[in-house]
């Protein structure tokens, strides 16, 4: 194939797509649901790592007194947590700032919950120096009368790293099997092409074409679909990424901060997205086309 | 130019299409190769282009051995020749210029050269006002020439015209069989494959009858048809298309009937 051919071959690859817009438009609409979905998988494992990193980080436990303790009781505790080996400070978190926090988060579906009525305990933050001996200074703290009970975000930790495994599991899954159904529809689009093009690839063929030169406009063709339904994709996961990470943020304290940011990740989205979407239609182009030419492509029609 | 020695066929289900062929075409030849249909003309032609490959024997076509060529090099074989169909396989979706023009691009000739030789061919064939046109919008005989155009546009050396007379009246059959005598008076080697006994008898050149997959006569005959009686003869054919005349074998083979050839043609 000689270079000045390539503007050609571009504008035929780009007019298949039109002759066929009926297949185009529903291998995109396939291609970008299947991008989605490999995207929100691969989404949700990097930002439940994320969170599981950031609590691997984090050496602060929240310790709950019983729910009746006044205040000075409360002070008094305080220094009895202090006075443990493992814990670098302590800060007295009272019910009362806990609930304004609440209600700042929640707007005033929390308004009747002052007072009397607060349902939240006082609770002590207490950073600890050294993560190894996590396990001991807990039991040591939950072992101090008037303590209720500890967070053990530990437990959270494990079963982040549970979910996390479970995701990547099903992510890789997902992608496979998602895959290969892109592949199909890809490449049976393009054989559509094909078919309502034999007749011109047979003259191709008789005037001395090249399998490369047939084979073009059809790989651009699919590679141009792919790139499609990548941006379409990728801007929809961008759109969508940040009102379901706030709406994630809302539901569960822990994850509002340590979520990745999109202004971090969207260029990814959008060259990852954009790169399988190419790479996946040309794939299915290329085989397609091929195995058209290795059969029946290769002869001259009605001879 | 083109050389079979020996050349046998069979096919996968057991068909021997063509039997121990021997012949040569040198350049510059006006050859018919005339037969019934199953006779073998076809094989013969997916030979000469390699599309199917020879069983036994040696092939070798402008300068490629066909036995040998890679699959690669069988588009370059292709350049060197240049086919006109029976039913002229033009793109309906595309006009005159673009048939034409679509031989070119398909073997990555650059736009501008395209579009000077494209003019220069469709003048060469008297279609340079119908440029635009669709095929649709052309007559029988039109499309033909496009066809022939098309066929022409790449410089081939050779010309193989498969039954190019078949979908078109008589009087046009005149005008694209003068065309091909006067693009081989140029140089370019013509096959005409057909069974229009007819045309042979009025342009003449060397006449190749295969019969059967071997080849039963090879020898010239001479034109009979002045310009003006070759119209006329063509004329008459349009008026009586069931009168027979088989005017290649005066040794005494059994003339064709029109209809078994029509029937062959379908």
């Amino acid at each position: 194939m000689k270079f000045n051919s390539s503007g050609y071959l571009v504008k035929e690859g780009l007019k298949n797509i039109w002759t066929n817009r009926m297949m185009s438009l529903a291998s995109i609409i396939v291609l970008v649901s299947c991008l989605i979905i490999t995207g929100a998988a691969i989404l949700v494992s990097i930002n439940v790592t994320s969170l599981i990193s950031s609590i691997g980080e984090d050496n602060q436990v929240n310790v709950f007194l019983v729910y009746d303790m006044s205040d000075i009781d409360a002070i008094k505790l305080g220094t009895v947590i202090k006075k443990i080996d493992n814990v670098e400070d302590c800060v007295y978190y009272p019910k009362d700032e806990a609930i304004k926090e609440y209600k700042q988060k929640l707007g005033n579906l929390y308004d009747s919950l002052q007072g009397e009525d607060n349902p939240l305990g006082n609770v002590y933050k207490v950073q600890l120096t050294d993560l190894s001996n996590y396990k001991e200074t807990i039991k040591q703290i939950e072992a101090i009368d008037g303590v209720a009970s500890v967070s053990d975000r530990g437990d959270i930790a494990r079963t982040l790293t549970k979910l996390n495994y479970f995701v990547s599991i099903v992510g890789f899954w997902i992608v496979l099997i998602l895959g290969i159904v892109t592949l199909f529809i890809i490449s049976n689009t393009i054989k559509m092409t094909m078919y309502s093009r034999r007749f011109e690839i047979s003259i191709m063929k008789s005037v001395g074409a090249t399998n490369t030169f047939v084979r073009i406009p059809f790989i651009i063709e699919a590679m141009t679909i792919g790139l499609i339904s990548g941006l379409v994709a990728s801007f929809t996961l961008i759109a969508i990424y940040n009102p379901m990470r706030e709406t994630a943020g809302r539901m569960i304290t822990l994850i509002g901060t340590s979520t990745i940011p999109l202004s971090d990740i969207w260029l990814n989205i959008l060259l990852g997205f954009c790169g399988a979407g190419i790479l996946i239609g040309a794939l299915g182009g290329f085989i397609s086309i091929t195995k058209y030419l290795r059969k029946e492509g290769g002869e001259i029609l009605g001879w | 130019m083109i050389h079979l020695k020996n050349v046998s066929k069979v096919y996968s289900n057991g068909t021997e299409a063509l039997k121990n062929v021997s012949l040569d075409i040198e350049q510059g030849e006006f050859v018919f190769i005339v037969g019934s249909s199953g006779a073998g003309k076809s094989t013969f032609l997916k030979l000469l282009i390699r599309e199917e490959k020879a069983t036994f024997g040696k092939i070798s076509v402008n300068g490629y051995d066909l036995m040998k060529i890679r699959p690669g090099k069988i588009p370059y074989l292709r350049r060197t020749m240049g086919i006109v169909f029976q039913d002229f396989r033009l793109i309906e979706k595309m006009n005159v210029y673009d048939n034409v023009a679509f031989a070119m691009r398909a073997i990555g000739t650059p736009e501008k050269f395209i579009r000077k030789r494209v003019k220069q061919v469709l003048a060469v064939v008297g279609l340079e006002d119908k440029e635009k046109r669709r095929p649709s919008e052309l007559s029988g005989g039109e499309q033909q020439r496009v066809s022939l155009a098309r066929a022409l546009v790449n410089k081939p050396g050779m010309i193989i015209a498969d039954e190019p007379t078949g979908n078109i009246d008589p009087k046009m059959s005149y005008e694209i069989m003068k065309r091909l005598v006067d693009i081989n008076k140029k140089g370019t080697t013509v096959i005409i494959v057909t069974h229009e006994h007819d045309l042979v008898r009025t342009f003449g050149g060397r006449v190749i009858i295969i019969d059967g997959g071997e080849v039963r006569e090879d020898r010239m005959i001479s034109a009979q048809g002045s310009e003006e009686s070759g119209s006329v003869l063509f004329a008459e054919k349009a008026d009586n298309a069931d009168n027979v005349e088989n005017v290649i074998s005066p040794s005494g083979n059994e003339p064709e009937s029109r209809n078994n050839e029509e029937a062959d043609n379908s």
